[in-house]
């Protein structure tokens, strides 16, 4: 019990099935100092923030607070024990005001009634201490997001809060948007409320904190003085891993280009991204939540709309009013959010396989009961697919299994072009290794294949080439070969 | 080990087709009960009726279905029914708005289409504008109404053309013509949803619009269709019903849209969309007449119908709702 510290986390563990998210983390938080946490995409942050601020329950381990022990829960027992957190998406109530907002679960009463003069003058207060330009009676809605995500600082503070969380705060910002930020992080360290800052931008990190702690893959990796470290050696903290997983990539003779992008620009999106495809390859795009790679595939593909640019397929231009006019010229999408998007959950395993060509089970124009039988027995059996039967509702299938009904229903559809969005999330081992060795026998039959990926040893381990974006751009290329984490996770911030 | 696997193989049979055929189960029982306190129940004269009552609902019914089965809702159907009605009697007669009495099949085809072109707006306003299908077909409903009692001045129009009395009067092998009608259109649409490609993606419009538009499905096109196939049937059950009764009033169809979805929620159809098989809707709205139709036969008040109709559909609903409880 150190006086020093005003938070000590000991061997926190969180699991989910499948999944340990957080295994024993332990490190210790400073009294009025700024400190990072940092990590990749699936590292834990979020998680552990998740406890901390009393949505999750750990399984084990415990937070101590100014000394004392604390359990949560409730995230009304975090807020009062001085937690509070500042999230990635803004959660203020648009048609109300400032004041409003910044006291919405905290109202000042006075004889029974509400107590808005008072309300609205501490509102001023804060608002002047930190120098910003705000009118409190200003409705929230009216905001740029900037100025919101201080009204939502505002009103985690509010509470008597000891600790600050703030999660990625400056992903959606302007460089002079950043500077009246990073000056009211340093005025509330200065007027003693702690801050844990996340964040991918590196260079905030070394700007404004004085200890990080580095996450990954659920583990505590280190807790440092920032002062002791240089970018380089926080990169390969955070990514520093063995590949020990088998990426059972073959390396298949790579054809002509069959895709072009060229200067794809869709306002505050994407910025100019040119790049292109060669038939057989494994293409990978990486970069972080955010950096614009799915909007990117959804543009090409003409679910939206770009402002200009061009798309090649083949030698010849093409721009899609729809997504089916993209299918219809070969395109093949396996979406991010594989529940929702990529299978209709309450039809059967078969009748999803059929779903994207239905042509083929047509006879005479009727559909025909035995050749969606013998097509879907045939995927189930070639991707191993786990089910009771063909007749099962998909939505009681496990992830892995639901991704490959997916996926056998764009092999069926035998598109050129298939496009992967993060098609291993959230599967266990066995089936991405399976996921992956399908991959493989696609471009074999001479198939391209598209990979949108965060997971860097999958990207490594599967693709002939990788473009990295970040924040609507292409900020590098890699071949396999001079392909390395580090180089990747370089480009991603 | 053979033996317990046959065991509960037998059981998930049995279960599935109790879930699929529960109307039918709940028709025989309710007959059962029923001819124990009524001698006349079972005889064919009071079936007859059964099934003549039964048939200009389910025709409507069959509408209310196919749009339930993409995910959506129509409040209009009865009222576009009403409004179709009134406009086919006046041309028919020649009265109001028509200056001389048209020949009674054109009439009919005109009504059908203007009722299939109100379907038409709702689809409009709900596929492409973005309005909650709720809102559209309220605002629809009100229109409709307004505008039939504008051409009739709230007056009913009795004594049709004998030309259209077959339909709903008629009779062919001692079957009534609207039962014929019903079942018709139910075999067909029974047919076409299940056997054919544009069938299976109004299921995958109705059980997730994401996932079928992800597939390549035009979900607004199919959101459309269902509601022009449901205004046609509205206007075609309107035709069937002012044959059946000779004449048309502003009461017409009147809360037809609820009978509908309360039938095809008892057979089977899912509130949430995508699921369900369209005869079970047929079946569901024949439960519904019997219902009530044993009811007066006890002797139970009539007033007490729409205290049991709420039941009925309350019940209906948490079945539903309790047997899907997996969905996300």
């Amino acid at each position: 019990m150190n006086n020093d510290y005003i938070l000590e986390i000991k061997e926190i563990s969180k699991s989910f099935p499948g999944v340990k998210a957080l295994d024993a983390v332990t490190f210790n938080v400073e009294r009025g100092t700024i400190h990072a946490l940092v990590g990749e995409n699936g590292a834990g942050k979020s998680t552990l923030i998740k406890v901390l601020s009393g949505i999750y329950h750990a399984e084990s381990g415990d937070i101590a607070i100014d000394g004392k022990a604390c359990r949560f829960s409730v995230p009304s027992d975090a807020r009062a024990a001085g937690i509070s957190v500042v999230h990635q998406e803004i959660k203020l109530a648009e048609p109300l005001s400032v004041a409003e907002n910044m006291f919405l679960g905290n109202v000042i009463v006075k004889h029974g009634l509400v107590d808005w003069k008072t309300m609205r003058a501490k509102a001023q207060e804060i608002i002047n201490e930190l120098g910003i330009d705000i009118d409190v009676n200003q409705a929230v809605s009216t905001l740029t997001i900037a100025k919101k995500q201080i009204v939502e600082i505002m009103h985690a503070i509010n509470h008597d809060s000891k600790i600050l969380i703030m999660d990625e705060p400056s992903a959606t910002l302007t460089d002079h948007e950043l500077k009246i930020l990073f000056s009211i992080v340093k005025k509330l360290r200065d007027k003693g409320i702690t801050i844990i800052y996340i964040s991918h931008r590196l260079e905030e990190v070394f700007e404004l904190s004085s200890a990080t702690t580095v996450l990954r893959d659920g583990c505590h990796v280190a807790t440092l003085p920032t002062s002791s470290l240089t970018k380089e050696k926080l990169i390969s903290l955070m990514v520093g891993r063995e590949l020990g997983q088998e990426y059972p990539k073959e390396i298949i003779p790579i054809g002509e280009t069959i895709l072009e992008v060229h200067n794809l620009v869709r306002k505050k999106i994407l910025n100019d991204i040119s790049f292109d495809v060669k038939k057989g390859e494994v293409f990978g795009i990486s970069g972080l939540v955010g950096a614009g790679r799915t909007e990117l595939i959804r543009t090409i593909l003409g679910i939206d709309h770009y402002d200009s640019g061009e798309v090649i397929l083949k030698g010849k231009k093409v721009y899609y009013k729809n997504f089916h006019e993209a299918i219809n010229d070969g395109f093949g999408l396996i979406p991010e959010d594989r529940k929702l998007q990529g299978l209709i959950q309450v039809m059967d395993v078969k009748k999803n396989i059929c779903l994207a060509n239905m042509g083929k089970v047509l006879l005479n124009g009727i559909i025909n009961r035995s050749l969606e039988k013998k097509y879907a027995e045939e995927y189930v059996k070639k991707l191993s697919i786990a089910t009771p039967s063909i007749n099962s509702e998909v939505q009681y299938l496990s992830g892995g299994n639901q991704q490959k009904v997916v996926i056998a229903k764009w092999l069926m559809r035998e598109s050129e072009i298939l496009i992967l969005d993060e098609p291993t999330r959230g599967i266990d081992v066995g089936a991405k290794t399976e996921i992956y060795r399908l991959i493989n026998q696609l471009v074999k039959s001479g198939k391209t294949v598209i990979i949108i990926s965060s997971e860097m040893p999958e990207i490594i381990g599967m693709c002939d080439r990788i473009m990295i974006m970040h924040e609507g751009r292409k900020t590098g290329e890699l071949m396999r070969n001079d392909v390395t984490q580090e180089r990747i996770m370089a480009a991603c911030v | 080990m053979a033996e317990t696997m046959r065991h509960s193989s037998i059981r998930k049979v049995a279960k599935l087709m109790i879930k699929e055929y529960m109307v039918i189960i709940g028709i025989i029982l309710l007959s059962i009960v029923f001819s124990l306190s009524s001698p006349y129940f079972l005889t064919w004269d009071n079936w007859k009726n059964i099934l003549l009552q039964s048939s200009t609902v389910a025709i409507v019914a069959l509408g209310q279905a196919i749009i339930l089965l993409t995910g959506n809702f129509d409040l209009s159907l009865g009222r576009n029914l009403c409004l179709a009605s009134c406009v086919g009697a006046l041309l028919m007669k020649g009265q109001g708005i028509a200056t001389v009495a048209w020949n009674p099949w054109l009439a009919a085809i005109i009504m059908i289409c203007l009722a299939a072109f109100v379907g038409l707006c709702n689809g409009l306003l709900t596929a492409y504008v973005g309005l909650p299908a709720f809102i559209a077909t309220l605002g629809t409903q009100y229109i409709c109404y307004g505008v039939a009692k504008l051409i009739t001045s709230a007056t009913p129009i009795p004594k049709l053309p004998d030309a259209i009395g077959f339909l709903g009067r008629g009779f062919l092998l001692s079957i009534p013509v609207s039962v014929i009608i019903m079942l018709g259109l139910y075999a067909f649409a029974q047919f076409f949803s299940i056997k054919t490609r544009m069938g299976r993606n109004l299921y995958a419009v109705g059980g997730s619009k994401e996932a079928a538009f992800f597939t390549g499905i035009n979900v607004k096109k199919y959101t459309l269709f269902a509601f022009v196939i449901a205004g046609t049937l509205a206007g075609i059950g309107g035709l069937v019903l002012m044959s059946r009764l000779n004449s048309v009033s502003l009461s017409n169809g009147q809360n037809y849209e609820f009978d509908a979805v309360i039938g095809s929620i008892i057979g089977g159809i899912s509130l949430a969309g995508g699921k369900g098989k369209l005869i079970g809707t047929m079946l569901g709205v024949i439960f519904l007449i019997t219902l009530f139709n044993g009811m007066s036969q006890i002797g139970i008040d009539p007033f007490i119908q729409d205290v049991l109709k709420g039941f009925v559909l309350v019940i209906a609903i948490t079945i539903d709702v309790l047997s899907n409880k997996k969905r996300t």
